[in-house]
């Protein structure tokens, strides 16, 4: 900066931005202020009849008058003035992206935490610089919230960039942004909730200056006085011829200009006053500099002249951009899921068949919007599995039929074999809209309890998980693995045989009487029931028709064996049989199986 | 072809070639499930309370219809005015023959709800209009009807006296009626479930869920395709 910089009268335009952006980024509110200063630098001279003009460059402020009267400054005095700046977006804009799950790529950014799992949280704050000129002076402050931990910087386009671990900020600085040009700064975290209360992702606080720019369009100008020495000096160079100087001295310690010099002498004879210097020498004087014009007149008498002269100390203008922008927290929910499973009954007589409903029910318990659900539910064997078409299913408590996933595994309903079922809705928002917290999902099917053993455990165990949009690491909710038992009641289990040895009508004949009944609390399965029939005598004849037995020949005679499907408590058969042959009948006594 | 008509409760006729037979025509909640003026050629009481047996002995005499049913349901119909040339008393397993229609008792009980323990009810085979039709009437147990074949299993489900409507299905499942047609609920759900459960595990089975009032008509079409239809 030369010494005739320093010397000039400063006006100096500082305007400054403040914005508030809400939570994802959006501008919220912009105030933009100014101050125009002007600054007599002078050591030694004060100047006064300060005015400041503005003409039509005003229009995006609120000040109304064209003209600025500054009045009187003192030595190394300021005179200021404030105004307001019209204007819908500042010169620097700050995007941040809070993602939840960084190692799920999509193309919008996951936006809640997962309760009570690692929520791998990737931050990246772009800074843009808007305008055709530098940004520098920049320092962004990011609060990191309580929740996240093992916290890093992956990448900084820019600068320097550490956690303070002390403060839980991250600050970012030393950096400028050339026009139009961008930088950003990612940031990596770990972040774990296990309540359902929503969380803040921590505020942003962006400083800047934009030097040599401005908000509004101001230009202004100033004229103004100071210390300025001037006169007419007349001299005769010879009788009645004079020459007429005009001087004029730069008495401050300022560049002053001198706009305009004018000198009228009036005739010796009286009339109207004749212009005899008229310059506009734009001159810039540096202090002490003189400038004189003369002109030669005849007078018999001393001439007598007036001058008109316009100076003004030279102005300068600086200017800058200060801005400041404050990023509210952005707001995370938390996505969670409860469930509950119910068989009604909840236990089933042992070696029956036994419909049994299955109610689970799944309850956004987050702060978060769920966009699926899924339930992966395990049968047992012993259980005939439902079939796709028979499930229910409600949400919001009301019946859905709308599209939604169900799967057996194996896709049959053999008892024997445990199942899997998978129930799954997805795409919520495109369809009836994301399920909102304490809203629920709830399926009811029914399977078939199938001659459960009372000496066997019956474990259905249930995994449930919900997502949200777009799809980040799922919210789970299970049971143990050996959850949810069918319970089993034990039934007694009693069938009693009784057997009689009549003589029949005809020679030989022997009338077995046999009967088999169910004295148990429980219905009895595959009965199987064998009575021999000794060697030397032959089987007739089983009345009632409907129970003919299997006969069997075996080394010491043979085998009656009846086999029924299913005895009800309280069931009674009973079996006339009609043998022939010679000798005793020896007795033994029927033998009965059954599950 | 086959009619069957249900009235509520227990109580249905099966009509074809002219020859009804009306099953149980109770008493229920204090009312006759079945007009006094029902003209049937055969009335069945499978048992004597009043639920089963209800008008029968009334119906029977106004149609002069014959009436048949356990020992001491004829007793109570001679009692209440049946002539007894009217009277059959119907025996185990010993089928009853009449042209058109062939009826097989079976011993069956439902428990007493007033004195406690059994009582004796019959199940019947019913084999009219080319189809066998189980009739469970009140019974609380299957006996023999798990081994028995039928095209149309009508089965109670309604719980306390008779079956529930697990062991409903639980038969349904183990006999593989074409149809099974459940009776005497005594709550909305029960029918629905029964129709729920045995369209589920019915392993072939289709519930026919009816109505009172409604008629079922089954018929064999082209000799062997079996056909229902509702009305």
């Amino acid at each position: 900066m030369s010494e005739n910089t320093k010397k000039n009268v400063i006006i100096d335009l500082e305007e400054s931005e403040k914005i508030l952006l809400d939570g994802v980024s959006k501008l919220e509110k912009i105030d933009v202020s100014g101050k125009l200063s002007v600054i007599n630098v002078s050591e030694r001279s004060r100047i006064w009849n300060v005015k400041v003009h503005l003409g039509d460059t005003r229009d995006s402020t609120d000040i109304t008058d064209e003209l600025l009267s500054g009045g009187e400054i003192d030595v190394s005095g300021t005179w200021e003035s404030a105004y307001g700046v019209e204007t819908e977006a500042p010169i620097v804009t700050l995007t941040e992206v809070f993602d939840t799950c960084g190692d799920v790529e999509t193309e919008e950014a996951h936006w809640a935490y997962v309760s009570s799992k690692d929520n791998p949280v990737k931050i990246t704050i772009t800074i843009k610089n808007e305008t055709d000129g530098e940004i520098d002076s920049i320092i962004l402050n990011k609060t990191i919230p309580p929740e996240l931990s093992n916290i890093q910087i992956i990448s900084s386009k820019s600068g320097t960039a550490e956690f303070d671990e002390g403060t839980k900020q991250i600050v970012w600085k030393d950096f400028v942004i050339y026009p139009q040009e961008e930088t950003n700064i990612v940031i990596g975290a770990t972040g774990q909730v296990h309540d359902a209360e929503v969380k803040n992702a921590g505020e942003i606080v962006l400083t800047y200056k934009g030097e040599d720019q401005q908000r509004s369009v101001l230009n202004p100008d100033l004229t103004a006085l100071t210390e300025f020495l001037m006169g007419i000096e007349t001299a005769e160079t010879e009788p009645n011829q004079w020459e007429c100087t005009l001087e004029c001295s730069n008495e401050s310690d300022m560049i002053v200009r001198l706009d305009k010099a004018e000198v009228y002498l009036a005739p010796e004879g009286g009339g109207e006053k004749q212009k005899m210097i008229d310059a506009a020498p734009s001159i810039e004087l540096s202090p002490d500099q003189e400038w004189s014009a003369s002109f030669d007149v005849s007078s018999k008498e001393t001439p007598k002249c007036t001058q008109e002269i316009l100076y003004t100390p030279v102005r300068i203008i600086t200017k800058r951009v200060l801005g400041t922008i404050e990023k509210t927290s952005q707001v995370v929910p938390v996505y969670k899921i409860e469930y509950t499973k119910e068989f009604d009954p909840p236990s089933v007589n042992s070696f029956d068949k036994t419909p049994v409903e299955v109610t689970i029910e799944v309850t956004n318990a987050g702060t978060a919007k769920l966009n699926e659900v899924t339930i992966e539910d395990n049968l047992p064997d012993d259980v005939m599995p439902p079939t796709s078409e028979h499930i229910t299913v409600w949400i919001r408590g009301e019946e859905f039929t709308g599209t939604y996933d169900f799967a057996i595994d194996p896709e049959d309903q053999d008892p024997e074999k445990a199942h899997k079922i998978s129930f799954k809705i997805e795409n919520l928002k495109d369809t009836i809209g994301e399920l909102e917290p304490g809203e629920t999902v709830k399926i009811n099917y029914a399977v078939m309890a199938w001659r459960n053993r009372p000496e066997k455990e019956y474990p259905s165990p249930i995994k449930c998980t919900a997502n949200i949009h777009p799809a980040g690491i799922p919210a789970e909710v299970a049971s143990p693995e050996d959850g949810h038992k069918l319970g089993v009641i034990y039934k007694k289990r009693a069938i009693s045989t009784k057997k009689a040895i009549n003589k029949g009508a005809g020679a030989g004949e022997y009338i077995i009487v046999l009967v088999v009944s169910n004295k148990g609390e429980v219905t009895a399965e595959n009965i199987e029931m064998t009575d021999w029939i000794p060697s030397g005598f032959e089987y007739i004849t089983t009345d009632p028709e409907d129970d003919q037995p299997e006969v069997v020949g075996v080394s010491d005679g043979t085998n009656m064996i009846w086999k029924w499907a299913r005895m009800n408590p309280g069931d009674k058969k009973k079996m006339r049989v009609t043998v022939q042959g010679e000798g005793e009948y020896e007795r033994r006594e029927p033998e009965v199986t059954s599950i | 072809m086959l009619n069957i008509t249900y009235f509520g409760h227990t109580s249905f006729a099966l009509e074809t070639k002219g020859t009804t037979i009306l099953l149980n025509p109770g008493i229920w909640d204090g009312n006759p499930v079945v007009p006094d003026d029902f003209e049937a050629r055969m009335v069945i009481a499978t048992n004597h309370a009043d639920d089963a047996i209800g008008n029968a002995a009334t119906i029977s005499v106004n149609s002069k219809a014959w009436f048949l049913g356990s020992k001491d349901a004829a007793d109570k119909a001679s009692e209440q005015g049946v002539k007894p040339w009217l009277l059959h008393v119907l025996e185990t397993e010993v089928p009853y023959e009449v042209p058109d229609v062939t009826i097989t008792p079976y011993s069956l009980s439902r428990i007493d709800e007033e004195a406690g323990g059994h009582i004796e009810n019959l199940g019947l085979i019913i084999e009219m209009g080319g189809m066998r039709i189980g009739y469970l009437g009140d019974s609380s147990i299957r006996g023999l009807f798990e081994q028995l074949e039928m095209d149309i299993l009508i089965v109670p489900i309604g719980g306390e006296a008779t079956f529930e409507v697990k062991d409903a299905v639980s038969l349904c499942i183990d006999t593989k009626p074409r149809i099974g047609i459940p009776m005497r609920w005594t709550s909305e759900d029960q029918p629905k479930k029964f129709s729920k459960y045995i369209e589920q595990f019915g392993q072939g089975t289709k519930p026919v869920l009816m109505e009172p009032n409604q008629v079922l008509v089954v018929q064999w079409a082209a000799g062997n395709e079996f056909r229902y239809e509702l009305n």
